[in-house]
């Protein structure tokens, strides 16, 4: 057994150069990292960045499929973008469903995540009835509702046994916002839901406990404990929900197709009107840097909020 | 089976220096303990011979093979994980046996292997349960039968019982222990704690702060510890410093006067620090006086903390002390057993 | 807020959600029932809950009318690769961002987020242009391609990394010293492991591409192309007016088949998505 002092020299003096192989443990292991990301990245690049950058150069061209014409014309697509009487609608059309959406969507999540979280028997099956609509295909929910709306249609029929005669929902501009907000709502509103009711069931009960001691009541406990403990899921959730009411498109191209009149043509389905059925892929590009624009800038505001809004952070 | 040399091995983290040039050699065989207080680079160090963290600079020899660049599972190693590791997924028997099988080991030599590791080990019900059905002292044994189904040359052990509570630790130290002596292969075992440093090793290496603090057997180490930092490191409860200078008469600390081994009296008269570990204190009559402070009974002992002149101390008795905090007692560090440091450099004086 | 309740607020807050759960449940009771109705039934008034009659031939002139059975392969297969690549190649990148330490990975890793920014609603027009020079357009290569490698496998990315993040590196150390390389790593430990996440980002994905209507409405041209959304919307009249039993009926079989999935799997599913890296 040979001891070395803490100082001392090493048994065994020896050359400490040597040849390190190229590959070392580190160099394998970046090169392992590149290749488990190199599928996305690729895909990345070539299925959105190149795509973005090519909306940018077409945003600033004159572009006709039907004419063959593909001109550059600056900011031309940007200044028609600005005088086009119809943008003022379809901006007004996007915020009103979005904003409908959004509240609509949380205010109800978390009241149904409110409920499922009592424990009562059977609560399992309300809450598996309430997330059904997310897995029916869209569409087809979509085409029920609209099937629901129709002017003799069933809501219509049943308001009518109780002695209420209905508006003609798809024809009349408000009603028929309200229906694809509402249609859009029941849809989806389950993911949030489910959500929520994690974020509920991982809030400690000893904070309640606490609260009850203190003798707070039911009302003050949801508010003074449950939403600040809650707070980074509504964020996360409002973000994504924001986020996606933005793309809603198939359910307005089957409701409504962007009508009454222009009422509820959301940008996104005016950005398809005018690229794929008017053909005006120039100025359907400068829709469609419209519509980045507005998500990147909500991200980020909702981002930078998190500070003031999030009590609490895991 | 084979030896491990560690050799001005030294490891940082962009700028941030953590090990700073170690050398330690270990026999074939040996049970070497790594210990020091947290965030003295111990684990950093297991981890470098398992080849889980990069080497700065040095070089990590198993048996005469430098195995700096080498993948862990080319350095014929095995490793107990502080929290297991055990793969949640795979059964117990499947966990043991899944380096041999990433080896081409053949079905049958894998099963009769984890077979003789789960007799050794007291597992042989347990095999195709799931870690998750396992109680923390079976789940400790899981990790060390696969360490030892590989039948290594060196096994590494990080904290592996810092997850028990104190009754299985016991039990588990004397496990591990015995197996060791039974398969006699080479180990590396990093503890914060000195007991399990004291009881387990053949061979203590006493870290702090990214240096090698002291290499040596456990009552090397607590008889002659080479600093302030190992003396005060090994032993429970820790060995008083009493600062003062050594005079003619004795060593004279604030409010009292301290007896002296002979050697100690040729010693140049600078501030030093006096060392007495608790144990070495005895109660006599003729004693210095010391003022009670506090009376802890343990029941094999007792411990009373008390104030000797200026200093407060910590004497450890087998007496029963009925002393009430206030009163004087009379005690008597032994001679032989007294430690003198240099105030500056805190290296051992006599 | 989990107290006990009293039986008064019990029974309200059963009867609370029972009102709720209307319009969660009718519309599908509507459509199973409706697509069983002759024609005449199906604006009757006052509406039958119960069909009075029933008329299975409406679910015959469904296959008739469109190549349906071609259509539901089309979206069912389509789905199915796009699932089975999603879950392969999000795992391995949000693998590789959690886990490994490579030069750029920071960096890289945003680019990657990038596409949560960008929809591709966003960028339909140049996707267009690209596939049309490609000679992919009427073909089901940009339902598949786009998914899988483009903005919508970046929340699944995403949902991966989270998880792989919080999963103990003991693990992989350990299987390290028991002789596997990365990629054996990945694919015996942490993949096995990871399936919550991994069964939430199926499923996720799963629903994604077949609810897509947009891009096939984009890409596709002929009816025997079309996936299940778009050739829904297709069983309309000589005047664009939609034949209502039919559409019903193709509308039952699209959803029913899924709905009893996930009646089967509920909990699965719901827990699943609840406990992956979403929860903030």
């Amino acid at each position: 057994m040979s001891t070395v002092a803490a100082n001392g020299t090493p048994a065994k003096e020896r050359k400490v150069a040597r040849k390190r192989p190229f590959w070392t443990m580190e160099r394998r292991d970046s090169l392992a990292g590149y290749l488990f990301i190199a599928p996305q990245l690729a895909g990345i690049i070539t299925f959105v960045l190149i795509p973005l950058g090519l909306v940018f150069w077409y945003s600033m061209h004159e572009w006709n499929v039907l004419g063959a014409r593909f001109n550059y014309v600056g900011s031309r697509n940007y200044e028609q973008l600005l005088s086009d009487p119809a943008l003022l609608e379809v901006l007004g059309a996007t915020g009103i469903f979005s904003a409908g959406l959004v509240v609509f969507n949380l205010s109800l999540a978390l009241l149904l995540a409110v409920l499922l979280d009592q424990k009562l028997k059977g609560i399992t099956v309300y809450r598996t009835l309430f997330f059904s609509p997310v897995v029916v295909s869209l569409v087809a929910w979509t085409i029920v509702w609209r099937f629901l709306l129709q002017n003799n249609g069933g809501i219509n029929s049943i308001l009518l046994l109780t002695g209420v005669e209905g508006p003609n929902w798809l024809r009349n501009p408000t009603t028929a916002m309200i229906s694809v907000i509402v249609v859009q709502v029941f849809k989806n509103v389950g993911l949030n839901m489910v959500l929520f009711l994690a974020a509920l069931q991982g809030v400690p009960r000893e904070l309640y406990e606490a609260a009850r001691v203190d003798g707070a009541p039911r009302f003050k406990q949801f508010r003074r404990i449950t939403l600040p403990m809650i707070s980074p899921t509504i964020l996360l959730t409002s973000i994504i929900t924001i986020v996606g009411s933005l793309q809603v498109f198939a359910q307005i191209a089957v409701l409504t197709q962007g009508g009454p009149g222009m009422s509820t043509t959301v940008l996104v389905y005016y950005l398809y009107q005018q690229a794929f059925q008017f053909h005006r892929f120039g100025y359907g590009s400068t829709l469609s840097i419209l519509l980045f624009v507005i998500v990147a800038v909500l991200t980020f505001v909702q981002w930078q909020m998190r500070r003031r809004l999030v009590f609490y952070e895991r | 089976m084979a030896s491990v040399t560690l050799s001005k091995l030294r490891k940082s983290y962009g700028r941030m220096d953590v090990i700073h040039g170690v050398d330690v050699e270990i026999a074939d065989g040996e049970f070497v303990v790594l210990v020091g207080p947290s965030g003295c680079g111990k684990s950093t160090l297991l981890r470098m011979i398992a080849g889980l963290e990069s080497i700065t600079g040095g070089e990590v020899l198993i048996g005469d093979r430098v195995v700096n660049d080498l993948e862990p599972k080319d350095r014929d190693i095995a490793m107990v994980f502080q929290n297991y590791a055990l793969y949640p997924h795979m059964t117990v028997a499947a966990n043991m046996g899944f380096s041999l099988e990433h080896r081409g080991t053949p079905k049958a030599e894998i099963a009769k292997r984890v077979k003789w590791a789960a007799e050794i080990l007291g597992l042989d019900e347990m095999l195709e349960r799931y870690p998750r059905q396992l109680s923390g002292g079976q789940r400790q044994r899981v990790a060390m039968g696969r360490a030892i189904v590989r039948d290594p040359q060196v096994f590494l052990f990080d904290e592996p019982l810092s997850n028990l509570d104190a009754k299985l630790r016991v039990v588990m130290r004397g496990e591990i222990k015995s197996l060791h002596q039974r398969l006699k292969t080479t180990t590396v075992y990093v503890t914060h704690d000195q007991v399990e440093a004291m009881t387990m090793a053949d061979k203590i290496v006493v870290l702090n702060g990214g240096r090698v603090e002291q290499i040596g057997a456990p009552l090397e180490l607590y008889d002659r510890p080479a600093n302030k930092f190992v003396a005060g490191f090994i032993g429970s409860p820790a060995m008083n410093f009493i600062p003062g200078q050594i005079t003619a008469s004795g060593f004279a600390a604030d409010g009292a006067l301290l007896p002296l081994p002979e050697a100690a009296h040729d010693l140049p008269p600078r501030p030093m620090l006096y060392g007495i570990r608790p144990e070495h204190f005895a109660l006599t009559s003729e004693g210095l006086a010391a003022t009670v402070e506090l009376v802890e009974p343990m029941g094999s002992e007792t411990q009373v903390t008390m104030r000797l002149g200026g200093t407060p101390v910590i004497g450890a008795f087998r007496e029963r002390v009925r002393a009430e905090p206030g009163e004087t007692i009379r005690v008597r560090p032994e001679i032989a057993s007294v430690h003198l440091f240099d105030s500056d450099s805190g290296k051992r004086a006599n | 807020m989990r107290g006990e309740l009293s039986p008064g607020a019990k029974v309200a807050i059963y009867g609370l959600m029972s009102v709720l759960l209307i319009p969660f449940v009718f519309p599908t009771w509507w459509m199973i029932t409706s697509s069983v109705k002759p024609i005449s039934d199906i604006f009757a008034f006052p509406p039958d809950l119960i069909p009075r009659r029933v008329d299975f031939s409406t679910y015959a002139k469904v296959f008739e009318l469109q190549p349906f059975a071609r259509q539901y392969w089309n979206s069912a297969y389509i789905a199915a690769v796009v699932t089975a690549g999603t879950m392969l190649f999000s795992s391995m990148a949000g693998y590789a961002f959690a886990r490994i330490r490579f030069p750029f990975a920071n960096a890289l890793f945003m680019v990657v987020l990038l596409g949560l920014l960008i929809p591709s609603e966003v960028t339909i027009v140049p996707l267009f242009q690209m596939f049309l020079a490609w000679d992919m357009i009427n073909t089901h290569w940009p339902l598949i391609l786009v998914p899988i490698f483009g903005a919508p496998s970046v929340f699944a990315t995403f949902v991966m990394r989270q998880f792989f993040i919080a999963l103990p590196a003991e693990l992989e150390e350990a299987a390290r010293v028991d002789g596997l390389g990365r990629f054996k790593i990945f694919w015996t430990i942490a993949l096995p492991l990871a399936r919550p996440a991994l069964a939430a980002v199926g499923i996720f994905t799963f629903l994604h591409s077949w609810n897509l209507y947009l891009e096939p409405i984009v890409f596709l041209s002929s009816p025997e192309m079309f996936t299940l959304p778009q050739a829904l919307t297709q069983y309309t009249d000589a005047y664009g007016g939609a034949m209502w039993n039919i559409q019903l009926a193709a509308a039952t079989l699209t959803a029913v088949p899924v709905l009893i999935v996930f009646i089967i799997a509920q909990k699965q599913f719901v827990e699943g998505l609840a406990h992956t890296g979403l929860k903030g």
